[in-house]
């Protein structure tokens, strides 16, 4: 690297004369242009500019005034080594091309950036912080946006009051948020005792990057979230869930002094120390066996796993070892499947299961899976046609190819 | 049915070669070798490429040819036409056209809107433009973006931004001055390039990797050609520089005769474990032409070398590039020819046999051992397998004596979807029994239990004729496949269709995957079609290794034809072959 610079600085020196006197500039491109001429007569366009230089546009006029708001030509000399401020110049110019990275960047994140191995895992980092900035950006906006009407109403409604400021007779006063909350936490107490386990199995931390960790503990808050809002909650279980690590500080974190209140049951303990094995049902969409109705007096499994890249049969692989039952949800059944996998989130899963407990039928329970994954539902009829139309096929397909191959041929002649 | 894709595929490599066009000196020859598309016309039919209206005609000639086809080859559905090989380059291509043939027919959507300005406007001319413009983005950069991708002329280029200035009082933005840098080195307008490269210099205290690359490109012509390398300097600041900045660089030393540097700048970019592009090959032997130099010659050689490591295949205009070389080295009478390898493994140019395909007895343990750890166990024994059928299945086969021919039952009884399964494996396995094989036939439990599609009696035959090992329904059973061939020795083959991508990639690194492939080669029986009278016609192995080799007196150079799509788990069928005379 010094090798080089050291050439730089007596060219930019030599150079520096020439781009301030203009007609000596003149002199110099043109030279260099005979130059490059005589060693590249193959160019593929005609060099329009030394043969016929239109004047009356006068083309290079940009160029002074460019030039001619100049910078200390001292900073050009990059004696400067440090790759963090290069990296932050390479993201402002990369904000200057349109492209997408966020305009502030903090010092954390510009080391993120730099421990990024390869270029393009910096460029999606960066599209990533991009992104986020922008929807702050959103939300701020918003939120003033928000204030702003809330303050005109409120200004409204004082007139109002002020207008009719008569006495009204109400059963209840507004505490209705906290009379809810009371009263799932009510319910979460029946379920403790005496509701059916749901068992997230908690034992994949090591199969997961930290994105991924942070997805599951996002899709398990919500899971936690629709089963205490339910009229008839399961009984959460988080098992093997290791007291330092990631899934434990993660949920801490995000749970706040909250976690220590929640009715569910955490435990290091695996599911089968807990529960008769013979009761415990895998759900992975891996496994051969379909599950045909939901079972009430069964222990469901839900391995809180989120996997970008394909741990194809990991949860299988881990019912296999504890041998254990396995189940997966019938979506080829009852949906006309079209694209995506069918690893479903944690929430839909527990919404699935929970509408199953309470209603038993599959058509309601599977309005869950999201839409664009299927065009919409297999009706009995459609089923034993499509079986039909195989069997159709299996046996026409000797005498196809071969009829019509026989109409080609005669139109040809 | 195949002048149709050719067309369409030497289309967008003239886009690919044009925009190159800015590099190579001695490029042009074979870029417009394929600008006119004179070699394939002899190799397919003698066809223009179709126009769009041409397409319906073409499509019905398409319907026939394959309708004339299926009817040639017989009723059987897996029909690959008459052989090429299995890991041949292009088959793979052929294969999936032969199941779903209306792909990537369709043209590229022509968008039109705004109509490109051919020579340079004044400002109220651009003023008005930009009142006809309607759309979402920024009139001038989308106008810019258009005119980068119809290489505009520079001087309408230069209006447009004359135009912008004088709007903004004299500032040009960064975006636009790149777009504007980018034409230039399209156009090779070095002077402009250097104007461009000075105003950046002044105007900014450091560029963006985009800009960095279109100046070197732009002044490894000129003769400050050096700053290039200052310029790929604050590149690696940041990051890794590409291969084509490298390429760029080593080109610009090599056009002002510093092969030193060169070469050192070619070693910097190994040490990156960057794959050089050919185009830098290239220059190193279009340089070394007519040279007498000992340590060059040594270093193209390394080359070559590097090529064989890391079993790359040169493409097309490079193995012209090591012909014209090594026919021009002084003193050394050195004969070039392109040809092919027969199937016994002779090349056709000079008689001499290829090296074999075999693996040496330490690679064979390697990888034996390699396909134990990494693809059957795989860390979690329970993922494709279990302990206990593992144990079972090591019991099994180290009871029996070694096998001739491993087969994988599934796989073949499946080829044939007319036939009843339990049938068409049944006639595999007796016509191989009838050539006196010992066989090991590779099933899943569900085989043996007797339904419409597996009979009982028919695999009480199969069973009787060959060994059988059935592993669980849930497990897989290629892995045991690939174990029981590689312990039975050498000698032992393989029957499946599969192309074991997937095992593959299970391995860990590229010096494995490569040597797992070579074994595969020559190893795998593939079922190319079914004969009338229950017979079927294996793939013949190949007995040589496709990989750049040499004899000290001879090279033989596998390349890539320009005309073939060659998929990454096939081989090159072309050679060159190198020999000196006597």
């Amino acid at each position: 690297m010094s090798v080089s610079f050291t050439f730089l600085s007596p060219f930019a020196r030599c150079w520096a004369p020439f781009i301030l006197h203009r007609k000596k500039k003149n002199l110099y491109s043109a030279v260099l242009q005979r130059y490059i001429c005589s060693k590249t007569p193959s160019a593929p366009f005609p060099n329009k500019e030394s043969t016929a230089p239109t004047e009356e546009l006068e083309l290079d006029k940009w160029k002074i005034t460019m030039k001619s708001s100049m910078q200390d030509v001292s900073v050009v000399s990059g004696n400067e080594e440090d790759t963090l401020t290069a990296t932050k110049e390479l993201i402002e110019m990369w904000r200057l091309l349109g492209r997408e990275v966020p305009e502030n960047i903090s010092e954390e994140e510009l080391k993120t950036v730099m421990d990024c191995v390869s270029k393009s895992s910096k460029k999606k980092y960066l599209k990533y912080l991009y992104v986020k900035e922008k929807a702050k950006k959103a939300k701020q906006i918003k939120k003033e946006m928000k204030a702003e009407t809330m303050e005109k109403a409120r200004d409204d409604r004082l007139l109002e009051t002020i207008k009719e400021d008569k006495q009204q007779n109400f059963l209840f006063l507004r505490l209705w948020d906290r009379n809810m909350n009371i009263a799932m936490g009510w319910k979460g107490v029946q379920a403790m005792k005496f509701g059916q386990p749901l068992v997230f199995d908690m034992a994949y931390d090591n199969y997961m990057k930290p994105k991924e960790m942070g997805y599951t503990i996002s899709q398990l808050l919500e899971s936690e979230g629709w089963n205490r809002r339910d009229i008839d909650p399961f009984h959460i279980h988080f098992c093997n869930l290791k007291m330092d690590g990631p899934y434990y500080t993660e949920l801490v974190k995000r749970y706040g002094e909250k976690w220590d209140k929640l009715l569910l049951t955490t435990t290091e303990k695996s599911f089968v120390d807990l529960f008769p094995k013979d009761r415990i049902i895998y759900l992975t969409a891996d496994s051969p066996n379909v599950m045909k109705s939901f079972r009430h007096d069964k222990i469901y499994i839900i391995g809180s796993l989120v996997d970008k890249n394909v741990h194809s049969g990991l949860s299988l692989a881990k019912a296999k070892r504890l041998n254990l039952a396995t189940e997966c949800l019938p979506l080829d059944k009852y949906l006309q499947w079209e694209m995506g996998t069918k690893n479903l989130t944690l929430d839909q899963m527990i919404r699935i299961l929970l509408c199953l407990k309470n209603t038993g039928s599959w058509k309601e329970a599977l309005k869950f899976v999201p839409q664009r994954k299927h065009t919409g539902y297999m009706d009995v009829s459609q089923q034993s046609q499509e079986l039909l139309n195989r069997l159709k096929k299996l046996k026409t397909s000797n005498k196809f190819p071969k009829g019509s191959l026989k109409q080609h041929t005669e139109k040809n002649r | 049915m195949n002048f149709c894709f050719t067309s369409i595929r030497n289309f967008s490599k003239l886009w690919k070669s044009h925009q190159y066009l800015g590099l190579g000196p001695g490029q042009s020859l074979a870029v417009f070798k394929d600008y006119c598309g004179l070699k394939n016309q002899k190799k397919w039919f003698s066809r223009k490429p179709g126009s769009p209206q041409n397409t319906k005609a073409n499509n019905l000639l398409i319907a026939k040819a394959k309708y004339l086809r299926k009817g040639n080859v017989g009723s059987n559905k897996p029909e690959f036409s008459e052989s090429p090989h299995y890991f041949a380059a292009g088959s793979a291509k052929k294969r999936s056209q032969n199941i779903n043939p209306s792909k990537d027919r369709a043209l590229p959507p022509v968008k039109c809107s705004l109509q490109i300005p051919t020579k340079p406007l004044t400002s109220e001319e651009w003023a008005k433009l930009q009142a006809d413009f309607k759309g979402k983005a920024n009139f001038e950069n989308w106008m810019f973006s258009q005119m980068v991708r119809s290489h505009s002329s520079l001087d309408v280029a230069k209006s447009l931004l004359a135009w912008v200035a004088a709007k903004n009082s004299g500032i040009v933005g960064y975006d636009l001055l790149v777009k504007y840098l980018c034409l230039c080195v399209f156009h090779k307008q070095t002077s402009e390039v250097i104007d461009v490269y000075e105003i950046m210099k002044t105007r900014y205290k450091s560029l963006d990797s985009g800009a960095n690359t279109l100046l070197i490109r732009g002044l490894i012509l000129s003769d400050r050609w050096r700053e290039a390398l200052v310029l790929l300097e604050n590149i690696k600041r940041v990051m890794v520089p590409s291969k084509t900045n490298y390429n760029d660089c080593i080109q610009g030393a090599l056009l002002h005769q510093d092969a030193n540097l060169a070469w050192n700048l070619y070693q910097e970019l190994l040490d990156y474990k960057l794959i050089p592009v050919w185009e830098t090959f290239k220059a190193f032997f279009d340089f070394g032409r007519g040279m007498k130099d000992d340590q060059y010659t040594k270093k193209l050689l390394d080359i070559l070398l590097y090529l064989r490591n890391n079993r790359l295949y040169p493409e097309e205009s490079f193995a012209h590039s090591i012909k014209n070389w090594f026919e021009s080295v002084p003193g050394e009478q050195w004969q070039a020819q392109f040809t092919t390898v027969h199937k016994s493994g002779q090349c056709l140019g000079c008689g001499k046999t290829i090296e074999s395909s075999q693996l040496s007895s330490e690679e064979y343990d390697y990888l034996k051992g390699k396909i134990m750890m990494d693809v059957i166990d795989g860390g979690d024994q329970y993922k494709k397998t279990t302990p206990q059928e593992l144990q079972r299945f090591k019991n099994f086969v180290k009871t029996c004596p070694p096998f001739d021919i491993v087969i994988d039952g599934l796989n073949v009884a499946k080829m044939f979807p007319k036939t009843q399964e339990s049938q068409s494996l049944l006639d595999v396995v007796s016509q191989l029994s009838e050539m006196n094989l010992r066989l090991l036939v590779l099933g899943r439990k569900h085989m043996l239990m007797p339904s419409s599609r597996w009979r009982k009696d028919t695999m009480k035959k199969v069973q009787k004729l060959a060994s059988c090992f059935f592993a669980d329904n849930i497990s897989e059973d290629d892995p045991f496949l690939l174990y029981a061939t590689l312990h039975s020795g050498n000698h032992c083959k393989f029957v499946t269709n599969d192309l074991m991508r997937d095992h593959k990639a299970c391995l860990p690194d590229v010096k494995t995957q490569s040597l797992f492939f070579k074994w595969q080669q020559g190893h795998q029986l593939a079922i190319i079609k079914k004969l009338p009278g229950s017979k079927v016609v294996f793939q013949p192995i190949l007995s040589y290794d496709t990989v750049v080799q040499t004899t000290g007196d001879s090279w033989h150079i596998p390349y890539d034809d320009d005309q073939v799509e060659r998929y990454s788990f096939e081989v090159p069928t072309k050679w060159l072959c190198l020999h000196r005379k006597s």
